[in-house]
């Protein structure tokens, strides 16, 4: 019998809701840098409307995950904790520092983006207004443009680190648990502190 | 190689920033390749100095 083949043998990371929220937003982003990045570098389609919507749907389900993260789920569990400084390379809860780390950094960075394209969202033809280009002075707009492309720039960076740690052969459990939502007790027993991550069996 | 874009303001009074500088997307990408070009090494030194 092979490690996780029996739901025994299983210990939930993810739930379902957790993982489609994940793969919605990784398709979001990845769509947002296409349309962001290709006219930039020549290739010349319709973006704008691309853009925008997925851009909204990104707003949402940010939105969406903040308050599950914050009303449904363990807060803290992604929070930086004095225990994560003192013992930085002890097993962890469900998460370690530089999973804290990242995600401190991500969120920095989508939220960035969101809140500036939500005000050049004022600039665009939509069913719901017609673009006003000067609703902000040009050195406002100046810093909202700033603040997007090098966040939006930023964050190419960060996509090509969190691939390559989903592929890297030692962090496949973790990748498999965004996947499947699993991971097996060995995995968990090997990876992390059940007195800080007390999980739950596969329901 | 600067991070930001300016224009000359039409009413005068010097540069206006305008934006990011996109010239900088290659070395916001360099930078993950680099990252995890570097990562893999150490990872790769660290796994084959452990004791067996």
């Amino acid at each position: 019998m092979t490690p996780g083949s029996t739901s025994a043998d299983r210990i939930e990371r993810h739930k379902f809701v957790d993982r489609a929220y994940h793969w919605l937003m990784a398709a979001s982003v990845l769509i947002l840098l296409v349309t962001a990045f290709l006219p930039i570098l020549g290739i010349k389609f319709e973006w704008v409307g691309i853009h925008w919507v997925t851009g909204l749907v990104l707003t949402l389900i940010v939105l969406f995950h903040i308050i599950r993260a914050t009303v449904w789920q363990s807060f803290w569990s992604m929070m930086i904790d004095g225990t994560d400084l003192k013992a930085p390379f002890a097993k962890p809860g469900k998460y370690n520092l530089a999973q804290k780390l990242y995600h401190l950094a991500i969120s920095v960075l989508i939220l960035s983006t969101i809140a500036t394209g939500l005000l050049m969202w004022r600039k665009v033809d939509t069913p719901f207004w017609q673009r006003d280009p000067y609703w902000l002075s040009t050195d406002s707009w100046g810093v909202v443009y700033a603040i997007h492309g090098l966040a939006a720039m930023a964050l190419v960076t960060m996509v090509i680190i969190h691939v390559y740690f989903a592929l890297r052969p030692d962090e496949w459990h973790l990748t498999r648990s965004m996947l499947r939502g699993w991971m097996t007790r060995k995995e968990y027993a090997d990876h992390h502190d059940p007195r800080r991550w007390p999980a739950k069996d596969e329901v | 190689m600067s991070l930001f874009r300016y224009a000359n303001s039409i009413y005068g009074g010097g540069d206006t920033l305008i934006g990011a500088n996109y010239q900088l997307l290659p070395w916001f990408a360099l930078a993950g390749v680099a990252f995890a070009i570097a990562h893999a090494i150490f990872k790769a030194v660290v796994v084959a100095e452990k004791p067996r």
